[in-house]
């Protein structure tokens, strides 16, 4: 089943660490974002490929916008 | 299957949705004793033991009529609450009923009613539990929702009402697992608080957890002898660098045969803020922690409202609580404060203020602004306030206030020197309102620990701490 990785809090993002195609497991850094001045990565919950990466560097992204899929 | 020593044996020839083959999988093995002869009733009521610890348990009976509740099997469970109340015993109730009776109309109504009421008078007196292992519909569902603790298998589900009301109501089309299942209450409802892939796993969950309460046991200080672990290590090196926060608590609390000893509660559901019902040297904890991983950590309208009910559950108990702070403040934006952040945050606040259990702090990198005074500051009466070396305490971080304070001090100087202006300014505002030595001066922190002590320091504290038991009970917050 695809997993739906989006933001949890408005963020920068700050890095993005995977790319489109990789193989992740559970726990795995896609992209870290910045936010209270902080830098969170996002993780994947379940593990997988990354079958779409929709943010960039520099992006400004909401809360509930999509990051990524994984399936 | 093998029957491992001192768990409860599987019936066999039973139907596995009768009650007897269910409560046989909670109980010990022979500790069941019917506390009502076995009736045509949809509900059955029986005292037994976990692990050796008394308690009453009911359980839906699913062969007759879907588990529906009319009025004589409400008032079953009705005597077996009031009846766990005067034993002062754990309650566990069963689930797998489709609701009220509607054969009966509104008898069955003022039967719901009334176990509703008893549940409700019980609050805060004994732990009560429910454990639901197939559909649990309207008044099946306020059920559990009353009560402290709810475990959901994978074959559960809750809703008030069913995908067939929704659809024509609404025109949404959604099955019951999507409706009502692990993934919608374990996630984004929050209206369970353990989901397990099967049924046996959520017996095997409950009973861990009616242990925690039954057993809670007494804080043995040898047991907490440091093992020498620089605890900081496991934190980033980069300050500002998120983390998980259950790698600390996995070290700090005890383990055994089982790995750590550490139910987490409401896992998935508002994941910035953890809580859980732990074991620090010997003595059951409710845990408390800030997760920078999600959210940044922030408290926000969810985290609060989570973190308030088990506070006041552990309180209600007299359950000390352990309270890991590592917090940037809280969440901002339209959303929140229109969702009533303000409403909501305040629960928190109530919670800690009013709790009398003993309660300890641990500031391990950051605690600012109202988020601090929120996370069981001196303020709203901690017991103890520990603080880590590098801690700071502040109303905002250091850099942020700079900017704020200085705005236009630091636009008069050249572009080539605002830097060094910055640094300057912010170590003098660390000096004066934030970093541990500030917090130790006006008493808002006790203690600044070494992290390698951690676990010593914190049982100490809790363990020296006089023993307290609100009295109140857990309002579904």
């Amino acid at each position: 089943m695809a997993e739906e990785i989006r933001a949890e809090m408005v963020a920068n993002v700050w890095k993005v660490v995977a790319r489109e195609g990789d193989s992740v497991t559970d726990g795995s850094e896609i992209v870290i974002l910045e936010s209270m001045k902080m830098e969170i990565p996002v993780v994947s919950e379940d593990g997988g490929v990354i079958t779409k990466l929709v943010v960039n560097e520099g992006d400004v992204v909401q809360e509930g916008d999509l990051i990524a899929v994984v399936e | 299957m093998t029957v491992l020593a001192g768990q409860p044996e599987v019936t066999g020839e039973l139907d596995p949705r009768d009650p007897l083959a269910r409560l046989g999988q909670l109980l010990d093995v022979g500790s069941i004793e019917d506390l009502k002869p076995r009736d045509s009733s949809t509900i059955h009521v029986v005292r037994g033991r976990i692990d050796g610890s008394p308690v009453i348990a009911y359980c839906s009976d699913a062969t007759r009529v879907g588990g529906a509740l009319g009025w004589g099997d409400a008032m079953h469970i009705v005597d077996a609450i009031n009846r766990a109340v005067h034993d002062r015993v754990p309650v566990i109730g069963v689930w797998h009923s489709g609701g009220a009776k509607l054969t009966e109309g509104v008898l069955s109504m003022d039967g719901v009613g009334q176990m509703f009421a008893a549940m409700t008078r019980a609050s805060g007196k004994v732990p009560q539990i429910s454990v639901v292992l197939g559909p649990a519909a309207g008044a099946a569902a306020y059920g559990p929702a009353l009560t402290d603790l709810v475990i959901m298998s994978e074959t559960g589900r809750m809703f008030v009402t069913g995908p067939d009301v929704v659809r024509t109501v609404t025109g949404e089309e959604i099955d019951m697992p999507g409706l009502g299942g692990v993934e919608a209450h374990g996630k984004r409802s929050g209206v369970v608080h353990v989901t397990t892939a099967t049924e046996q796993e959520a017996f095997t969950r409950t009973r861990r957890i009616v242990g925690m309460f039954a057993r809670p046991g007494v804080f043995d200080l040898k047991d907490a002898a440091d093992t020498g672990t620089d605890l900081s290590a496991l934190l980033p090196d980069n300050p500002r660098r998120a983390y998980d926060v259950r790698v600390l608590l996995r070290e700090l609390l005890d383990t055994d045969i089982n790995g750590v000893v550490f139910e987490e509660l409401q896992a998935k559901w508002a994941a910035n803020v953890v809580i859980g019902l732990g074991r620090l040297a010997g003595r059951t904890v409710g845990v408390i922690a800030n997760n920078p991983m999600r959210k940044g950590g922030c408290l926000d309208s969810l985290s609060a409202e989570k973190a308030a009910r088990f506070v006041r559950l552990c309180d209600s108990f007299g359950i000390p609580l352990a309270v890991v702070v590592d917090v940037p403040g809280y969440l901002p934006g339209v959303g929140q404060e229109w969702g009533g952040v303000i409403r909501r945050g305040a629960k928190l606040l109530y919670a800690f203020a009013e709790a009398v259990v003993p309660r300890v702090t641990l500031v391990t990198r950051k605690s600012y602004g109202g988020a601090y005074i929120a996370m069981n500051s001196r303020s709203l009466g901690a017991t103890t306030v520990l603080a880590w070396p590098a801690a700071e305490v502040a109303v905002m971080g250091a850099e942020a206030a700079v900017g704020i304070l200085h705005r236009k001090k630091l636009a008069a100087v050249p572009e080539s020197e605002r830097e060094a202006l910055r640094a300057e300014l912010i170590a003098e505002h660390t000096r004066i309102a934030g970093g541990v030595e500030r917090g130790m001066e006006i008493g808002v922190i006790d203690e600044v620990i070494e992290p390698a002590q951690t676990r010593h320091r914190l049982a100490e504290a809790l363990a020296t701490a006089p023993a307290g038991r609100g009295h109140h009970g857990n309002i579904p917050l």
